[in-house]
């Protein structure tokens, strides 16, 4: 099974992503509630930056920690 | 007993061995000046998480008995250090910085550490560390059990973390060398923040039994010391394969820089943005001075950058869904709540809800980066680039707020090296290389897997050149 991207798949991948978009940060949270809001937040912040990522289907994930 | 002065406190491991060897002063003797120093002005940097003093005297009699006998184990024989209260000393508390673990003992002593007696280094004491290593996410410097990590070039200003105490305890002179760990940034920042020399192996390379897991496919067990030199020395006796930890590479380190092929030959990749723009306005005069001794070494510079890709988001879920995953019974017991950092606290609450699809999508896309970081790497050998943007923020700063402000350069350079070479498991080498508001700053070098020596004779022979790593706190 090829697990190497080509060039092309690579570009692809990296079409949706989008580079060094400065977000202004939210307000400091003030209660615990609104803090595990905003950690939820920027969990789902990373979620989406790598949800536009459409990797090919044969890309398992790395298994292998110093490549 | 002999007097000891500064420029025993803030010797190398090469200085103080060759005293040894000569009898100036005796390991038990060494040890007895360290621990005193250790007691006095650790808690000054809030660095010091348990004194060993019997066990540490016990160790330095042992050294001196065999140094007598002629029974010689290496440079690191009676040299004292201090390690991250993140590695376990059988029979002594292990704390992880964080409260709800506050009175937690091993019996047994972490590979690193059992390696490091083997060698005749004496353990005088336990160093803070931001609670868990910063699994979560941390807002505050203030996010440990010991307090604030403060710096010793100036108190008002944060020592980095979260190995804080190893990096304040070397800065100060309270040990020669400590042992820090590394997920993502937590040796290079404490290292270039507080002036020392600091070495993050390739993944696997150093075993990380006994040691706290926050993340098992990213975490690294390092030196930090006042000199690649002394890197290389400490590197090669916790080097080593061990069954004992799964994620081990097998592989042992021998420190030769004769081996290093010339520099000449060495090609390194850097990015002008890093140093103009991402760097602090009053950093770049010492940045762009250091590139130009790095340079000067007659190294074949190109300029480069990281391929567009998500390495914070990737790097940030892998961490906060394995950390989750680690400290689940912490998380589910309510005992979280324990913890100093508010944000800390949330973050691994919040993390432990984190679809399993995302976190095989994060990997599936390190796989990527992986791929990408390997063909980057065959036009380069070491990449430089600063450790952090600038000096060591103040201790009351939102740590998450600190650049929020500043507009973004147009281009990413090699600024997320970081997460980069952490999603990699690459090796990097922090060397300090100028001041900014007076305070140390640092570039980090980082090469290929297992090319630490490449790294070492860089920095080695960039240490030849300048002081930077010489230089110490005023007052201390």
């Amino acid at each position: 099974m090829p697990m190497k991207l080509t060039r092309r798949e690579l570009a692809a991948a990296v079409a949706g992503a989008a580079p060094l978009a400065a977000q202004a940060p939210p307000a400091t949270p003030e209660t615990p509630a609104e803090e595990l809001k905003a950690a939820a937040e920027r969990l789902r912040r990373n979620e989406e930056a790598i949800s536009k990522f459409a990797l090919p289907m044969a890309t398992e994930p790395a298994f292998c920690f110093k490549v | 007993m002999p007097e000891f002065g500064t420029e025993t406190f803030f010797a190398t491991i090469g200085e103080l061995n060759a005293k040894l060897k000569a009898r100036q002063f005796s390991a038990a003797e060494l040890a007895r000046a360290f621990l005193e120093r250790l007691e006095k002005l650790g808690p000054r940097y809030n660095a010091l998480a348990l004194l060993l003093r019997d066990s540490a005297i016990r160790q330095a009699k042992t050294a001196d008995e065999e140094i007598k006998r002629g029974r010689l184990r290496g440079p690191l024989q009676g040299i004292p250090f201090g390690a991250k209260d993140l590695l376990s000393v059988g029979g002594q508390p292990t704390t992880w910085g964080a409260r709800p673990y506050a009175t937690q003992v091993f019996d047994y002593d972490a590979t690193a550490l059992t390696k490091l007696s083997k060698a005749g280094a004496v353990l005088v004491g336990k160093l803070a560390m931001v609670e868990l290593a910063g699994g979560g996410g941390y807002r505050y410097a203030a996010a440990s059990m010991f307090g604030p990590g403060l710096n010793p070039w100036d108190t008002t200003r944060w020592s980095g973390g979260s190995s804080s105490g190893s990096g304040s305890a070397v800065a100060a002179g309270l040990v020669p060398f400590a042992l820090g760990s590394e997920t993502w940034g937590s040796i290079l920042t404490p290292s270039a923040y507080c002036g020392v020399t600091g070495l993050r192996p390739t993944y696997g390379l150093v075993s990380r039994y006994g040691a706290m897991a926050l993340s098992w496919t990213m975490d690294k067990i390092g030196p930090m010391c006042r000199s690649a030199e002394d890197c290389g020395l400490v590197l090669r006796v916790i080097a080593g394969g061990d069954s004992a930890d799964p994620g081990s590479a097998g592989k042992s380190f021998y420190y030769g820089p004769q081996y290093v092929r010339p520099l000449k030959e060495v090609r390194v990749g850097f990015a002008p943005v890093d140093f103009e723009e991402w760097a602090d306005p009053a950093a770049r005069p010492d940045f762009r001075k250091a590139l130009e001794v790095i340079r000067g070494l007659g190294v074949q510079m190109k300029e480069t950058q990281l391929p567009e890709l998500p390495y914070g988001a990737v790097a940030g879920l892998i961490i906060d869904t394995e950390g989750a995953a680690v400290f689940e019974p912490l998380i589910s017991s309510g005992r979280v709540d324990e913890l100093a950092d508010r944000k800390q606290i949330a973050g691994l609450k919040a993390a432990l809800e984190a679809p399993a699809k995302d976190y095989l999508k994060a990997m599936r896309i390190r796989r990527l980066i992986q791929q990408e970081l390997r063909k980057l790497f065959v036009d380069f050998d070491v990449l430089v680039a600063p450790a952090t943007r600038g000096p060591a923020s103040r201790i009351t700063e939102p740590l998450d707020r600190r650049y929020t402000d500043r507009q973004k350069p147009k281009s990413r350079g090699l600024s997320e090296l970081g997460a980069a070479g952490n999603l990699c498991g690459l090796p990097a080498l922090c060397l300090p290389c100028g001041l900014a508001e007076g305070l140390p700053i640092a570039l980090q070098l980082v090469g290929r897997p297992f090319t630490e020596n490449t790294l070492l004779e860089v920095g080695r022979q960039f240490q030849q050149r300048t002081d930077w790593h010489r230089r110490r706190p005023v007052g201390v």
